[in-house]
Formats: C-alpha cells, structure tokens, sequence
C-alpha cells in the first residue's frame, strides 16, 4: 500500500468525528499508525470498523509493549486489517500500571483471549471485561511475566516431591547465574548507538 | 400423586423441565483428537454442548520472553519450533519483518527458494490437516498415507538444510545455502507422486459418507463471523471471503507467480477441508513455478554486516574469520523502529510484531499466531452443537498447540 493512500486515510481520520480522541497519525515504515486516548479507544476502533473509508474489521492482533523508563510504562498496540480495501493500521495507546483500559470486547469478538493475554502477560487491567482470567500461565500464578522487570528465570521453581508425593513450589535457585553478554552490533553506525 | 421427578446423567430434572445443573467433562489435554495439550471444557446439556472453555498454557514456554534476550540470529531459532507441522513458515515471517527494519531485500533467488520451500511446507501441514482432520473422525488410512507423503517433503528440506524439521533454511538476505546439485531435478519429479497421493486422499476423504455426515453444516461460521473473531487462512476463504495474503499483500516472489485462491461457499468444517485440499494442488502448481523459472545469481545478500562469508573464504583469510565471528555472536545490526509483518502461513495470517531499538536485541517480539483466534472462536462455533461435533470442529481448524502456547 502506497505512503500517499495511507497519508490520505491518516488525514480523513484527523478530520473524522473522533478528531478529538486521535493525538497523531503519522506513516512511518509503509504502515499508518494512530496515536489516542486511553479511554476512547472503543469510540475510535468503532470509527475505523464502520466508516465507509475505513472498513477496518478485523481486529487481527492485540498486545502490550513494556517501556518501565516513561511515565506511561505500557504502550497497548492493536493492529486492524481491513480485507475489503486490503490495508492495515496500528493504533497505539499508553498507559500506566494502575489505569485500566477501556475493552474493546464489544467492538471485536476476538478482543477477549488478546486482552486476558495482555492482562495475563503485563498486568494491564481491561475494564468491563467480561471474563478477565489469566489465559497462558497456570492458576494461582504470580506476576506478570512479559514485563521487563520480571526475571527470565521466574521466582519459582516447581517439581514433584517424592516425599511428601505432592507438586512443591520453591523459590528458584540457580546452579550459574544467567549472564547477558554484551551483544551490541560492531556493524551499528553511529546513529545506531552500538559500539 | 406427584409426578416422580426424572433424572439423567447429569442430575434432575426439575418439575419445570429445566435441568438443574450441567454436566461439566474435560475433553482432557490426553486426547488424541485434542491435538496436542490443549484442555477443552465443555458444559453439557445432555449430549449438547451448552460452552466450550478452552484452557491453553499447557506449552507456554515463553518464546516472546526468550526472544528478547536473544541475538537477532538466535532469535531465529525459536520460530521454526512454533508450529511442528509447518515451521519454514513461521521463520519466513519474523525474516521478513527484520529485513523491513534493516531495510534488507534478498537477491531474487533466494526470494524464489524461500516461496519454494514455503510451499511444500504448506503441502506437509494441509496433508496433516486433511487427514488428521479425518483421523478424528474416525478414518485412519489418508493420516497413514500423509505421513508417508510428508516423509518425501522432509526428505527435501533434511538435503536442502541438514534439518527435517527445524530447518533454520530462511535467513535475513535470504536462505542459508543453495539447492544442493540434483535437488530440483528430485523435487519436480516427485511433483507427480504428491499430486497423485493427494487425489487419493481427496477420494477417500471428501466423497466419504461418514465424513460428510460428520462434517456438512457442523461448525458453521459466516463471512462477518470469522471477520469479527479474526479468523484467518483456509478457515476465513472456506467463509467466503478471498483473502490471500500471498495475493493481497505480496512478499518474496509470490507477486510474479500465477496460481489460484479456492474459497469455501458453506463456512462448514466440510467447506475448510475441501479449501486445503485445493490448496495443495495450487501450491504443487507454484512449486513447479519456482523450479522453472528459477532465477540465477546468488542465493542472499552479498554484505558481510548481513551474512555470514563463505565457508570457503575462512581459510585464507582473517577478515573474513572476523566477520565469521562477528556474525555468530553479535550479528547482524537491526536499528531503532516497529514493524508488523503478516505472511500466509499455511494455518492463516502468521504475524511478527518487531520493537527494535537499535540494540543487539529485539526489544519486544509478538508473535501472532493464527491458531490463538480460530480457538477463541470455538465455543461461538460449537455452541448447541453435539460433543462429537466438536471434535469435528476441533479437528477442522487444524491448530497447533505449540503455536498457540509459544
């Protein structure tokens, strides 16, 4: 899809009745990416799924970014794929740990396991959710693991007792600490920041 | 003299005709036809499915966790474990997507060997989707002669690669080696055989009368259903709907390529079983393509910061040893940006979701899997359905678990 038809589709919805609700929308990278408010994001999936020039509806993925330095730690990333005119959009929102996000259940069917896995993966809360367990981790879990300050190795380990014959849970204990080694391209330019 | 109060399986049934309570079973993680660890709760009313809860996590293993302390080659390996049946696929996604951010394009050839090799894959996942489908229901002999078919596959990308399985073929800037000699001349007259296992396989599945009626109109999902529960693949195109990624949105060297998209008129599990197996005839019909029109020239990108250099160059010579070096721990260097990269897995839409921020690693790394939306949809399409209708369906939205968990 070409820069120009995404440029236009970006200016139709800056001037849409959710103008209000749409911070920016710039194409980087052949992809048309809207930044909103948190708390309009089912007015805003609703334009784009029922406007005669955006006819978005699919809602094909639904996740999280982790971003602890800012203020707003979590950027929630939904992409839209429109198979009548064949073209995609991201819309992008952020929010921090305590404030919850509006669902968009209602809009999309497929909302539901997407927002239980972010919920379940960053800890991000969907409001009005109709069935907001965790999805890929077992019951009882704690934590949130796709966090990036949630360790690669867990806080516990499980294991069969043979003793006591039961599932114990401890607290992991690692033979060799992880190790990061210092990956930075030697290829990276300057302005790539690597060394 | 009050009536006695009649009972079933599953407790009373109060004077008012209303059953008291439904029966709660697992179709447990140990069925064969759950494919894989997948745990489906079902609510019964009788013999009719009130809710189907299904209950993933059972192979979580963190991929998108993992992913990010990994290198960008690293990173590589843990697409071709996703999904056991077509991983060349999966890895074809997540090279697209850093070749976007690199702003990499691969050399013609190597565009053509990646198609090529996608394709056959997407025959060895359908021949098990078909037949395991089938096998569900009931039919063992097309999974038996699938798996010989798929053998022959295998075959191919164990001389292409070293690997049957986790092949590690597709690479950012192209594939890593080329066709080794003799293997297109092998491929293209094998073609013949596959095209003849598949016809046999359609002969014994699709006019079958226990497969029909096991089949036609159970699990029925209309065009603005499988939009609405973004359902992609064959399930979307038996719907109804002509979306192709491979046509609509075309990467590598599909755009030049000629083939046609079979899609369903009845949204049934029949529909989809019907849409793979056209599927496979036109992927025998692009994999002829490729090895026809099989452009010359190198294989990947000819740029020591992407690729790896000859092996036969490290002998003499110690910049290329460095480079060598360098490939394998640092790698490559992927700048700052976002990118969503969506390819035709032979499943559905199979998307990479890459944050990088120009460091040697993804910073974030989604990976969204068809099967994870065609298993959300399964209660709203079994619901009111009878328990062995649900295996049918189960059966006919050929899921992976592995890809599903990651």
């Amino acid at each position: 899809m070409s820069d120009d038809s995404l440029n236009e589709l970006g200016d139709h919805i800056a001037w849409s009745p959710v103008r209000a609700d749409v911070i920016t929308a710039e194409v980087c990278g052949g992809a048309l990416m809207l930044t909103v408010q948190a708390a309009a994001i089912a007015r805003v999936l609703t334009l784009l799924r029922d406007d005669p020039r955006c006819l978005f509806e699919m809602l094909v993925d639904l996740t999280a970014v982790d971003r602890p330095a800012r203020n707003r730690r979590f950027a929630v990333v939904y992409h839209l794929l429109s198979v009548r005119v064949g073209q995609r959009v991201r819309v992008v929102l952020e929010v921090d740990e305590e404030t919850p996000v509006p669902t968009v259940t209602g809009v999309f069917s497929s909302a539901g396991w997407y927002e239980r896995e972010v919920w379940d993966m960053f800890g991000i809360v969907f409001a009005d959710h109709p069935d907001l367990r965790r999805l890929l981790t077992e019951p009882g879990f704690d934590g949130h693991p796709l966090r990036r300050d949630f360790p690669l190795s867990g806080f516990v380990e499980v294991r069969y007792d043979g003793e006591s014959r039961a599932v114990v849970h401890e607290p992991i204990t690692l033979a060799q600490q992880l190790r990061t080694f210092e990956v930075d391209s030697p290829w990276a330019g300057p302005a790539g920041g690597g060394g | 003299m009050t009536e006695p109060l009649a009972w079933t399986e599953a407790g009373a049934i109060a004077p008012g005709g209303r059953q008291s309570r439904p029966t709660v079973i697992n179709l447990a993680p140990g069925l064969g036809a759950a494919h894989g660890g997948l745990r489906l709760v079902l609510e019964l009313d009788g013999d009719a499915v009130e809710r189907a809860d299904p209950h993933i996590g059972f192979a979580h293993r963190g991929t998108e966790k993992l992913v990010e302390q990994k290198t960008w080659l690293q990173a590589l390996a843990y697409f071709d474990r996703l999904d056991q049946a077509a991983p060349i696929s999966q890895a074809h996604a997540f090279v697209l997507a850093v070749e976007r951010l690199a702003g990499i394009v691969p050399p013609p050839r190597g565009q053509a060997l990646r198609v090529l090799f996608a394709e056959l894959g997407r025959i060895a996942n359908h021949l098990l989707a078909v037949t395991g489908a089938a096998r569900d229901l009931g039919a063992i002999t097309p999974c038996a002669w699938a798996h010989a078919a798929r053998e022959t596959l295998m075959g191919f990308c164990e001389r292409v690669s070293g690997a049957r399985l986790a092949t590690g073929y597709l690479r950012p800037g192209g594939v890593m080696r080329d066709l080794p000699p003799g293997l297109a001349e092998q491929i293209l007259a094998d073609l013949g055989r596959l095209a003849a296992v598949i016809d046999d396989i359609d002969a014994l599945v699709t006019e079958n009368r226990v497969f029909k009626q096991r089949t036609v109109d159970v699990a029925v999902v209309t065009a603005g259903q499988a939009l609405d529960w973004g359902l992609t693949g064959p399930v979307l195109r038996a719907s109804g709907v002509a979306w192709d990624l491979r046509k609509a949105q075309p990467y590598d060297a599909y755009g030049g390529i000629a083939f046609d998209v079979p899609v369903g008129q009845t949204g049934d599990c029949y529909a989809r079983t019907l849409v793979r197996i056209e599927e496979m005839r036109q992927s025998l019909r692009i994999v002829r393509q490729c090895l026809d029109t099989l452009p010359d020239g190198p294989v990947a990108v000819d740029d020591r910061t992407v690729t790896p250099p000859p092996r036969d160059e490290l002998d003499g010579s110690i910049e290329a040893m460095i480079d060598h070096v360098r490939h394998y721990t640092a790698g490559l260097h992927v700048p700052a940006g976002e990118t969503y990269v969506a390819v035709e897995a032979p499943k559905g839409e199979f998307g990479v979701y890459l944050v990088a921020d120009g460091t040697g690693r993804p910073y974030r790394c989604r990976i969204r899997s068809p099967g994870f939306a065609h298993l959300q949809a399964l209660n709203m399409m079994v619901a009111g359905h009878l328990v062995a209708d649900t295996v049918a369906a189960v059966g006919s939205l050929d899921l992976s678990v592995a890809e599903i968990d990651r």
